[in-house]
């Protein structure tokens, strides 16, 4: 199991990935270490999302930045 | 519904007629538990001020009764005042005493409350709960009625309860000498610096009445006196205005508001104050000049100690300060203290205030120390089986108000009774008692507006 994410120090800009395998960019950090402001750039299970804004929930950040997945990672 | 003052809230515990009052309303659990309901749920509160939150996502955690609230400014610039308790398990989603934010969130479980109140985050919502959780439902509870009067904030939980302007009723021009600059401009107050927060072992009550105008008590300050913290090095305050005016107690008594009032003759300026600080002195010299040319006969109006009904203290004489007394159970009160100066003021002037409010007012200041002396073993020595048995006196000048009162041009609403020559009475303290009373037993706002009664009464 990896190590939790300490969301509260990720800056408007990075890139995360959720369980399920979408991507988001960070646009806002509220620091409560709970949520996140992000927009989706990719979702696989439900491409709809893709451009959309919403709060993350930090349970469901499983990385930082698409580059550190490897293939098939998820 | 006016009180019988030969009944009075139950029989035998608040006695007008004979000025005799029980201590059960002070140490009682049960009065206590009902006040809560009858009281705190119904009035209007003071809840802080517009300056404590000046940009978009400010707030300031202050509180409504024994209810934590939240005083915030959404990302719009409107104010709100929500309850500071999650809609999911009751968590406080504020813990902070004030701060800035975009989103308030319950560490419990999560949710998550924009500053608009609007509940926008909900962990799991498309798995756990598939979508369906209503969010427009189950955003933070929000006052019933707001009122930003003159940079003051408000709130009230029912929704029944008449504007706030009305509420205050004739008492407005005494909330007025608080709010507005010392030269007569509306609304130039700022709170300068923290809130002074503190707890004393006694009944919220005592210091409402003692706030409400107990000049009686003015012995109990005689060490602050003889150690002379008044701005000009003497006293506890400079007292010429004072010497120099009329003295009321001045009672508004379908609203239960009361405060202690001086009026200064006609065409009589201030005598000279802060001696001591050449810049101090200039400036309130210059704002009462300012004052008088655009009040003309109103600049006469002095402010003094009073009560705004049930638990908001002013005082707009210098120290100018305002206090909540907030109820934590029957036994103990937390008393907060917001300290005023003209926002515009000069730096020195603001920092000169600073000092002496501080020596003053607040748990460090030595006037305030004094009180909370008295309210203190007050309370303690009336909690025993036998004390409660003796109810505590409130005669003094009973029957001597007069409700026509004029002083050289300058009438003043309300029961009045000019204190100058006879120093003290208690009809504040009957005032503020005749209204819990009809708090405690009236069922709605149908009943507690008894002026709309008289008013359409006069009109028939």
């Amino acid at each position: 199991m990896s190590a939790p994410i300490n969301i509260r120090d990720l800056a408007p800009g990075t890139s995360v990935v959720l369980a399920g395998g979408a991507e988001a960019e960070i646009i806002d950090n509220p620091r409560d270490g709970i949520w996140l402001f992000a927009r989706y750039l990719s979702s696989p299970r439900d491409p709809t999302l893709v451009g959309q804004e919403e709060m993350i929930f930090a349970q469901d950040v499983v990385a930082v930045g698409a580059a550190a997945l490897g293939p098939g990672r998820l | 519904m006016a009180v019988n003052a030969r009944q009075g809230y139950r029989p035998g515990l608040i006695d007008l007629r004979l000025g005799e009052i029980s201590r059960e309303i002070f140490v009682n659990e049960d009065v206590y538990a009902q006040e809560q309901e009858r009281v705190f749920a119904r009035a209007w509160l003071h809840v802080g001020h517009e300056s404590q939150i000046p940009k978009p996502g400010d707030y300031f955690v202050s509180s409504m009764g024994e209810e934590s609230v939240i005083l915030c400014r959404d990302r719009t610039g409107r104010i709100h005042v929500f309850l500071n308790s999650c809609r999911h398990r009751g968590m406080k989603v504020c813990r902070y005493d004030e701060g800035s934010t975009t989103v308030f969130t319950c560490p419990y479980h999560g949710w998550s409350y924009g500053t608009d109140g609007r509940l926008v985050g909900v962990p799991h919502f498309r798995e756990a709960y598939h979508s369906r959780l209503d969010k427009e439902k189950w955003g933070l509870v929000e006052v019933a009625q707001l009122c930003n009067y003159k940079g003051s904030i408000w709130a009230t939980w029912d929704p029944a309860a008449p504007p706030f302007a009305e509420y205050l009723g004739d008492f407005a021009r005494y909330l007025d000498l608080q709010l507005d600059g010392w030269d007569g401009r509306e609304g130039q107050a700022e709170v300068l610096g923290g809130v002074q927060k503190w707890l004393v072992p006694c009944n919220w009550k005592f210091p409402a009445e003692n706030f409400s105008g107990d000049t009686y008590h003015n012995i109990s300050h005689r060490s602050v006196d003889l150690a002379g913290i008044g701005p000009s090095g003497a006293s506890r305050r400079d007292m010429g205005e004072r010497d120099a005016s009329r003295k009321l107690h001045v009672c508004i008594p379908d609203r239960g508001h009361q405060t202690i009032h001086y009026v200064l003759p006609a065409g009589q300026m201030p005598p000279p104050a802060y001696l001591n600080a050449p810049i101090v002195a200039e400036y309130f010299r210059h704002c009462e000049e300012e004052k008088r040319r655009r009040r003309g006969e109103e600049a006469r109006m002095v402010g003094a100690p009073g009560e705004i009904f049930p638990n908001t203290a002013l005082l707009s004489r210098q120290p100018r300060t305002m206090a909540a007394w907030h109820p934590r159970g029957p036994h103990q009160t937390e008393c907060w203290r917001w300290f005023f100066v003209d926002r515009d003021a000069p730096k020195e002037v603001k920092e000169f205030l600073r000092d002496y409010y501080i020596r003053y007012s607040g748990p460090a200041g030595m006037t305030e120390q004094d009180d909370m002396e008295n309210w203190n073993y007050a309370h303690a020595a009336s909690r025993g089986t036998i004390a409660r048995r003796y109810p505590y006196n409130y005669d003094q000048g009973s029957g001597t108000a007069v409700t026509d009162y004029e002083y050289q041009g300058l009438k003043v609403p309300g029961e009045v009774i000019d204190l100058t020559e006879v120093q003290s009475s208690e009809q504040p303290m009957r005032n503020f008692y005749r209204r819990w009373a009809e708090f405690m037993e009236a069922d709605d706002w149908s009943q507690l507006a008894t002026w709309r009664v008289n008013e359409r009464k006069a009109a028939e």
